[in-house]
Order: structure tokens, then C-alpha cells, then sequence
């Protein structure tokens, strides 16, 4: 009975995200945004953060919110935007955010946010598949010289740490960036399929990722992006095998702009404190990340550096286009689809006033979206007329208006005046357009599903609703 | 097969602990409550469920993962079938007809099929992963780009069946979705693609938001638009006791085949379950004695959907747990949480911790039948959501629709689109294209160009890859004897 009992209290505790705190916490709350979808790099350090920093009772919440998209710069934008002056939020970045910054030509960059701290970092390894001929990377890089284009590279999305380092590679050794074949894979997984699958020459991805795979005995390391030679882990690096470079996948952490010196000092101390706390040095194990700790103006100064060298990186490896030929050039797909898009509706309209009698002889088989025509009251030829024009104006019109009001009104409301009065309109014009004899139940039922709906969602799984003033008192 | 047997009986008897019961019911409780929710796939739900387990022990924390797992797959069922809203893309193809089945009075039939078949299906598939997983897995790998592409030209041919009536709708349809699909950023190259400058739509218009719009809002003004205040629907009989005999007969063979389906397709490193519940719709379509029943409330067309995309998720885990590759969004968060635990998911995941591993498989069948106890006595209570005013129904729609939307990227330009999109799915019902090959259009069409691009980077243009590399050739001749298999079959049903 205790242990249920047990139980019980360490869900409520963890779904409170009370934590029992033994030192008082130096913030209530700290909002982790991650720019990128639940799974990746980013979403990883946001939610161990999550972890770290409530298990040590230095923030008392830290909820994580995911804003993912385009190598991290929709996060950035929204962050720069909606969060300008707030001290209770910080968003996780780095090296993949500025290399999205520059493919993406995004008019936020990160000089616009209050640097933190860098605080981890990972190496990359280049890795062939098992069964390739390549022994070492001296075989590789002559084959490389010899026709670039010939070698496959299979990474992860373009303009990513990956790319990044394959053009860096390149350039090292003396061929143009622009003529090696990356072929980009999105997410560890897929690109870690073709590679262990044999479909491209080589693989380039993080060591964390690949490093079972080495132990294994699945893909053969043909070097790693370290400055040094790692413990327990026999592979070269690039610069003793003649390739004068190192290069590691950073991670920081931003604050928002517009913030006093105050309040930055307090953040960084918060992140301090953080990265010294055995909990992260336990994380950092687990997942293969190297302590990379830098705090305030140097990390400012470590980013410009870096910017630089991803920008030239990137121009370069921006003038080739790959090695596909025509067929698989960037215009040939959307100029057929638009092309097909054009055909069908002008092929549709001539049916359409040609065909009308034809359209009506086919009703019985109408297709799958249709509501059941058994149920239906409404002759079937009113439905099928494909002109509006002939369709005598319908009453009904105005119902379709008051919903469409109700629209509005929560686009409108959501993020001026927060969920639950958004909903609450919606909800109450949406029910008013159907059936408008019960005003007053129907806004009960509007108020009550929406703070039901607020609660559960927004509170209880923290899911990212937006709040105002209302919101603040439930 | 004997060390199988005992690895895996050691992962029930550490399963089978009252305390860890308990936590597969919280999982898979919990797993379901948001898998409800439109927009949240289990992706999310595992992610924004993870913190709960940090305080438990391994197996606990598995065992309790699993039930998520589960529950978060099938949630997405019923407000497919009560509301016409899929939860996740895995639910479309549950959509088409489970909502008419609703609307009919038969939403319990359709629940109970649905979580059968899920059931089913599920365990099918677990024990196809506790016997079979590595040489499934070395197999996934022999596919490249190009059998990828042949792979997609295999899904168009098949689901072109689901064009509907008017050949020409249902290809404006098709070109709309792949028209949609063209927004955001190319893969290949990292351009900008048609997103006239907004950043948000950089990475495309997700196809959740899409379906929501199409489906969920689109129906609710098509209400409006047709019916207005007056109450459209003929008194229906509603029937909440579950299945008839004949339903019972008519659902077998799809849940069976649903699963064969959805289990090959779930192990490669592909992901995504909208191919493998569309194709065994098409399926089941094709083979019906009565096609034209399909989309009009065929049973079939539910159960072979919703067996499909639970056998595909368990194939996820093929690759995840032998090979250490996250093949969805689902399995990276799950990778995460391997993590957590200190475990480094790869080839050698069985052999370093085969206690966890085997915990896991066991929670899995445990987490199934947990599911089909949970949700079947609840089948008749949801059904009576059908019962609620048209108004109140309607209203809440909309509210779940918006608020999936937009916890989906936390962006108020989502909820436009999917308001602008449901103005559009109206727009459609009311010229009667159909909605289906719009959502397909969107879903394989960027999938199959990406596949087409990278097959021909790494061949340096040279086209005959597609039929040189014998899977690739193997899937394109299917795809022909699809596409002119049934001119044939039609032609003789005309001739006669």
C-alpha cells in the first residue's frame, strides 16, 4: 500500500513539476524554448535542462516549448519578436541556427539576442559503410580528388554542421567546395540508414550518433573532427591524418533582447550554477556531450568567429547545384505540378459546363468526403451544380457568416486577450449560428468547455496555449 | 526461437509487478487522453510525458512508455470517427468512413472496430518484432532513394482509386495537394520554396493542419452552408452496443491484412504511417465485393486503416531497437528517452541491456490489451457524443480543431491557414471534389520528389537506377501492373 501510495505522490509530484527543492530556488520559472520539433539535438538539451534545473531546486518550473522549423530561425524570430524584454525566458541555439541564419537569409541573427553562455558541444565523424573499399581517409580524399562528384556524402539537412563540415573538408584538401555531392537526409535516423545501408560512399554526422554504430562494427570511422584523439574510442582525427582542421557542433544558450544587466547577470548565474551541478555532468555523459562552457562576452566573441567561418563556408558549397543533371533540378518538379495544377482545373470547368447532366447520373457513387446522401434532404442536383451563380441565393448564407465571425473573433482575441475568452466567442457564435434559441446555456457551455479545455491542455500537459489576463487567475 | 521465448518471458515476469500494471494503465490512460487531442501526435505526447517518468525506475519508466506509445496511436481514432477530426496523420483513412459509420448510428461499431483491430493488429506486430526484428531490420536497409521513389509511385497507383467518380476532380484534387506540398524549404538544397517571404512557412504546411482544415472546419461550414439552422438529419437509430455478426465477418480480414500492410511498412527507416492506412484502404476497396460502399460507411474501411497504422507503429521500433535508428519523430523522442537511462540505443542495445530491451516488447503486448480493456467498455459513452445538439457538437469542434493547430507550433498564422483551408475543403464539398487525393497529394508528393532528387544525386543523373537495382524494379512493376490491372479488370466488368 505504501509503495502505491509512493507512486501516487511522485506522479503528482512530477505532473506539478513541484519540485521538492532543497535550497530555495533562485528563479520561479524559466520558459526553455527549443527551436526545433520533440527528438532533436536542441529539444534533447532543452529538456535535460528541464531536468537539471528543477531536480537542483534552481528553477523552481522550466517548462520546455518547441518552436520547430528551418534550422531553428522561426524559433529565433518568434523569440526576438514576442519575448523582447522578458527575463523568464531563454531559447536553446547554436551552430545549426547560424548556418539555417545564412541558407535561410533569415533578417533575425543572433546579434540581436542577449548572449548567455555556450555550453556543449559534439564532434563529428566521417564513416564509410562496412563493406567499402575506403581503409583509411587518405584512399578517400584521393578519390575525392579525383572526381569529386563520385563520392555520395550522406548527412543530415542542408546548410546543417554536417554540410558544414563536408565543405570544410573539402576546401582542406584543395577541392572545390561546390563540386562535393552532399546528399541531405533529414534527421539522424535516415541518413544513418543510408549509410549503414550502403546507398552513399560515406557518412558525416555527429559522433554521439554514430558512436554505436563504430563500436559495432557497422561502419568503419574513418576520422573524427576532435583536436585530440578521444578515450575509448580508436579513430584518427582529421588533423594527424593531414586534414588541418577541427570543427565541433556547438550549442548555446540566448536570452531574449532588450533585457537590463541585471537581469542577464542573474540568468548566467542560473546557467553557472547549472553546469557545475553533478546532474549535468551526469547528463553530459549520457549523451556523449563535451562540457563547452563559455559564459557572457567571450561567447559573444567565440559566435562572431564562427559566423565568419560558416558564411564562406556556405557561399562556396552554394554554387554547385549538385550533380543530378535536369531531370532533377531544383525548377522541373514545381513547374509540372503547377503545370498539372492549371490543366485540371480548366479540364474540370469544361466538364464541369459540359457535363453537368453527366455529374448528376454519377450522384449515387458521390465520392468518399461526401456526407450520406440518404440522409440528406436537399435534392442531389443542387449539390452536384457546379455553378453558384445559378443556385437561387440561400437563407442559409448567414449561418455560414456567424461562424466566419467566430473565426475572426479567435484569430483576432488569442493572443491580445488570451485562450479561454478566444474560445469562449467562438465557441458561443459558432452554437448562435446553428441554433440561436439558447443564448445564455450556450454561453455557459462556451465558458466552461473553454477553461476545461485551457486547464487540461494548458496547465496539467503544458502544451504552448496562448495566455492573458484571464488565464493568470485559473 | 527458444532464448526468444525465455529473454522474453523474463520481460513479463519484470512487466507483470502490480506497481508496474499500474503504470501501464496511467501510460496508456494518459497516452490516449492526448492522443485525442487534433494536432498532438505521439510524438508530443511522449515528449511532453517524458518529465513523469524521470523519477521512476527503468523498468517502471518502460513499462509505462509503452503504454504511451500505444495509447497515443490510438487515440487519434475516435475523434476521426465522432468528429471527422483526425488526431494524427495516421487517422485519416479512419476518418472517411468512420465518420460516416458515426453518422449513421454506428459509431460504436466503428469504435469497437477500431480498437479490436487495433488490438490485433498491435500484437501481430509485436510478435512479428519479438521474433523477427534483425533480419527485418537488414532487410529495411537495402532500401535506397530509388526504392523509396518506386515505393511512392506504388502508392500513387494504388490509392488512385480513391480519386472518386470524376477522374478530372479527382486529379485537380491530387494537383492541389501536390501544390501545397511544393511550400517550404527544399530538402535538397535548403531553398526557399514559394513562401513568399514568410518565415513560417518555410517548412511547409504541416499536413496535420491541412487535414483538420479540410476535414474538421471544412465540414462544419458545409454544415452551415447546407443545412443552416433547420435540422438536416433524418431521426437516426443509434446503436451503442459495438458490433453485429456481420460486421464481426466483414472486419477479419482486414484487420489481418491491415497488419501486413502496416508492420513491412512501419520497419522502413520511411516513416510515417499515411502509406501504409491508405494503401490497405485501397486495399479493401479493391477488394470488396461492393466498392461503392466505401465512403458511405464500410466497415472495412475502418478496420483495415486503423490495424494498419497500429501494426506500423510497432514496426517503428524494428529499426529503433536493433539498429539504433530513430525512423519517425516518435522514435528520436523515444530514442531521448533511452538516454535518460544511460542506454545507447544501436546493434549492441540487445546484448549490453536485454532486460530493458525485452521489458519494453513485454509492455508493449501488455499496453494492447491494457488499451482494449480500457476502451472498449468506453465505446458506447463516446458514441454518445453523436447524441450532443448539432450546435454544441459543431461549436466544440472547432474549439479542439483551433486548439490543435495551434499547440502545434504555438503560431496564430496556423490557425489562419487552417481556417483559409477549411473555407476551401467547403468550397470543395460544395463543387463535390473529392478531399482525399488532396491530403495524399500533400503527403506523397514532397516525399516522392525528395526520393527521385536524392536517388539521382547519388547515381550523378543516371535514370536508369530506378530499374537496374532489382527492389526498385520489383515496386515499378507492381505499380504498372496496378495501373493496368485494373484498366483490364474494369474493361471486362464494362465488356459483360
Amino acid at each position: 500500500m505504501s509503495r502505491v501510495h509512493r507512486v501516487l505522490a511522485s506522479i503528482a509530484f512530477c505532473l506539478m513539476a513541484s519540485g521538492a527543492a532543497a535550497q530555495p530556488p533562485h528563479l520561479d520559472q524559466l520558459r526553455l524554448i527549443a527551436p526545433a520539433a520533440p527528438g532533436g539535438g536542441w529539444d534533447q538539451t532543452a529538456r535535460v535542462m528541464q531536468q537539471v534545473l528543477q531536480r537542483t531546486g534552481l528553477v523552481r518550473t522550466a517548462p520546455v516549448e518547441n518552436i520547430p522549423g528551418a534550422a531553428g530561425t522561426i524559433g529565433l524570430a518568434r523569440f526576438v519578436g514576442s519575448e523582447q524584454g522578458r527575463d523568464d525566458a531563454v531559447l536553446v541555439s547554436g551552430l545549426i541556427m547560424l548556418g539555417g541564419i545564412v541558407m535561410h537569409r533569415s533578417p533575425v541573427t543572433l546579434h540581436e539576442v542577449t548572449p548567455i553562455a555556450r555550453i556543449t558541444g559534439e564532434y563529428e565523424a566521417i564513416v564509410v559503410p562496412a563493406t567499402s573499399p575506403f581503409r583509411t581517409l587518405a584512399d578517400m580524399i584521393r578519390a575525392l580528388k579525383e572526381r569529386p562528384e563520385a563520392l555520395s556524402w550522406g548527412g543530415g539537412s542542408a546548410g546543417g554542421s554536417d554540410q558544414i563540415l563536408a565543405g570544410l573538408v573539402a576546401e582542406a584538401v584543395g577541392v572545390p567546395p561546390g563540386r562535393i555531392n552532399y546528399v541531405a537526409f533529414s534527421g539522424g535516423g535516415e541518413s544513418l540508414s543510408a549509410i549503414l545501408g550502403g546507398q552513399v560512399s560515406l557518412g558525416i554526422n555527429g559522433l554521439a550518433e554514430l558512436e554505436p554504430q563504430i563500436q559495432a562494427g557497422t561502419v568503419r570511422a574513418l576520422a573524427v573532427s576532435s583536436a585530440d584523439r578521444l578515450p575509448g574510442l580508436d579513430v584518427p582525427t582529421l588533423r594527424e591524418q593531414g586534414v588541418n582542421l577541427e570543427f565541433e557542433n556547438w550549442r548555446s544558450v540566448v536570452a531574449p533582447p532588450g533585457i537590463g544587466a541585471r537581469e542577464r547577470q542573474r540568468l548566467e548565474s542560473v546557467i553557472a550554477a547549472m553546469v557545475v551541478t553533478p546532474e549535468w555532468r551526469d547528463a553530459l555523459a549520457r549523451y556523449r556531450w563535451i562540457d563547452r562552457y563559455l559564459p557572457g562576452e567571450k561567447f559573444a566573441q567565440f559566435v562572431d568567429g564562427e559566423e565568419t567561418r560558416v558564411r564562406t563556408t556556405l557561399r562556396q558549397l552554394d554554387t554547385g547545384q549538385g550533380s543530378g543533371g535536369t531531370l532533377a533540378s531544383v525548377g522541373a518538379y514545381p513547374t509540372f505540378v503547377l503545370s498539372g495544377l492549371a490543366i485540371c482545373a480548366i479540364a474540370a470547368l469544361v466538364v464541369g459546363r459540359s457535363g453537368r447532366g453527366v455529374a448528376a447520373a454519377r450522384r449515387p457513387q458521390a465520392n468518399v468526403s461526401e456526407s450520406n446522401p440518404a440522409s440528406r434532404t436537399p435534392s442531389p442536383e443542387n449539390v452536384s451544380d457546379p455553378n453558384p451563380a445559378s443556385r437561387t441565393p440561400s437563407p442559409e448564407i448567414a449561418t455560414v457568416w456567424w461562424i466566419g465571425l467566430g473565426l475572426v473573433a479567435n484569430l483576432a482575441m488569442a493572443e491580445t486577450v488570451g485562450f479561454v475568452p478566444a474560445s469562449t466567442a467562438m465557441f458561443w457564435l459558432t452554437a448562435r449560428a446553428f441554433d440561436d434559441r439558447h443564448p445564455i446555456r450556450d454561453a455557459v457551455f462556451a465558458v466552461v468547455m473553454a477553461i476545461v479545455a485551457y486547464l487540461l491542455f494548458g496547465r496539467l500537459l503544458q502544451l504552448p496555449l496562448p495566455a492573458g489576463p484571464l488565464e493568470g487567475l485559473l | 526461437m527458444f532464448d526468444t521465448l525465455r529473454d522474453l518471458s523474463a520481460g513479463f515476469a519484470g512487466a507483470f509487478a502490480l506497481h508496474n500494471l499500474g503504470w501501464a494503465l496511467v501510460g496508456t490512460t494518459l497516452g490516449t487522453a492526448i492522443g485525442v487531442l487534433p494536432g498532438i501526435g505521439p510524438a508530443l505526447t511522449v515528449a511532453v510525458l517524458l518529465p513523469v517518468t524521470f523519477n521512476l525506475d527503468p523498468i517502471s519508466a518502460f513499462i509505462m512508455f509503452g503504454g504511451i506509445y500505444s495509447g497515443a496511436m490510438y487515440g487519434g481514432s475516435t475523434t476521426s470517427i465522432l468528429l471527422n477530426t483526425p488526431g494524427e496523420t495516421g487517422s485519416i483513412a479512419t476518418a472517411i468512413d468512420g465518420y460516416m459509420m458515426a453518422r449513421q448510428g454506428r459509431g460504436a461499431a466503428a469504435l469497437t472496430t477500431a480498437a479490436i483491430g487495433s488490438f490485433v493488429a498491435g500484437t501481430l506486430a509485436t510478435i512479428a518484432l519479438t521474433f523477427f526484428a534483425p533480419a527485418l531490420a537488414s532487410a529495411a536497409l537495402r532500401f535506397g532513394p530509388a526504392e523509396y521513389f518506386a515505393l511512392t509511385v506504388v502508392a500513387f497507383t494504388t490509392v488512385s482509386l480513391l480519386l472518386g467518380p470524376s477522374r478530372v476532380k479527382g486529379l485537380f484534387s491530387l494537383f492541389l495537394g501536390l501544390s501545397v506540398g511544393l511550400v517550404g524549404i527544399d530538402q535538397l538544397t535548403g531553398d526557399a520554396r514559394f513562401s513568399f517571404g514568410i518565415p513560417q512557412l518555410l517548412d511547409g504546411i504541416d499536413v496535420v493542419i491541412l487535414v483538420i482544415g479540410l476535414f474538421a472546419v471544412g465540414e462544419t461550414l458545409y454544415q452551415a452552408w447546407q443545412y443552416g439552422r433547420s435540422e438536416p438529419e433524418a431521426v437516426v437509430l443509434h446503436d451503442f452496443t459495438g458490433m453485429s455478426r456481420d460486421e464481426w465477418r466483414r472486419s477479419w480480414g482486414p484487420w489481418l491484412r491491415g497488419a501486413a500492410i502496416g508492420f513491412p511498412l512501419g520497419v522502413l527507416p520511411c516513416g510515417g504511417t499515411v502509406i501504409p492506412t491508405f494503401v490497405s484502404y485501397a486495399t479493401e476497396k479493391r477488394l470488396s465485393k461492393e466498392p461503392e460502399r466505401f465512403g458511405h460507411g464500410a466497415i472495412e474501411g475502418v478496420a483495415g486503416p486503423e490495424a494498419a497504422n497500429n501494426a506500423a507503429a510497432a514496426g517503428v521500433l524494428v529499426p529503433l531497437l536493433t539498429l539504433g535508428l530513430p525512423s519517425s519523430a516518435t522514435a528520436a523522442v523515444m530514442l531521448a528517452a533511452f538516454q535518460q537511462y544511460g542506454l545507447q540505443p544501436g546493434p549492441l542495445l540487445f546484448t549490453s541491456r536485454p532486460d530493458l530491451v525485452w521489458t519494453l516488447i513485454a509492455s508493449l503486448y501488455i499496453g494492447n490489451v491494457m488499451l482494449l480493456v480500457l476502451n472498449l467498455p468506453l465505446v458506447g459513452v463516446w458514441a454518445r457524443v453523436m447524441l450532443m445538439p448539432r450546435r454544441l457538437l459543431f461549436a466544440g469542434i472547432l474549439v479542439l480543431a483551433s486548439l490543435g493547430a495551434y499547440s502545434l507550433n504555438g503560431s496564430l498564422l496556423d490557425l489562419a491557414i487552417l481556417y483559409l483551408v477549411g473555407v476551401v475543403g467547403c468550397a470543395m464539398r460544395i463543387y463535390d471534389v473529392p478531399l482525399v487525393p488532396a491530403v495524399l497529394g500533400l503527403v506523397l508528393g514532397p516525399l516522392s520528389e525528395l526520393q527521385f532528387r536524392r536517388a539521382m544525386a547519388i547515381s550523378e543523373g543516371d535514370i536508369t537506377i530506378f530499374v537496374t537495382r532489382p527492389i526498385s524494379l520489383i515496386l515499378l512493376l507492381t505499380a504498372a501492373l496496378v495501373l493496368f490491372g485494373s484498366r483490364l479488370v474494369t474493361r471486362k466488368l464494362a465488356s459483360t
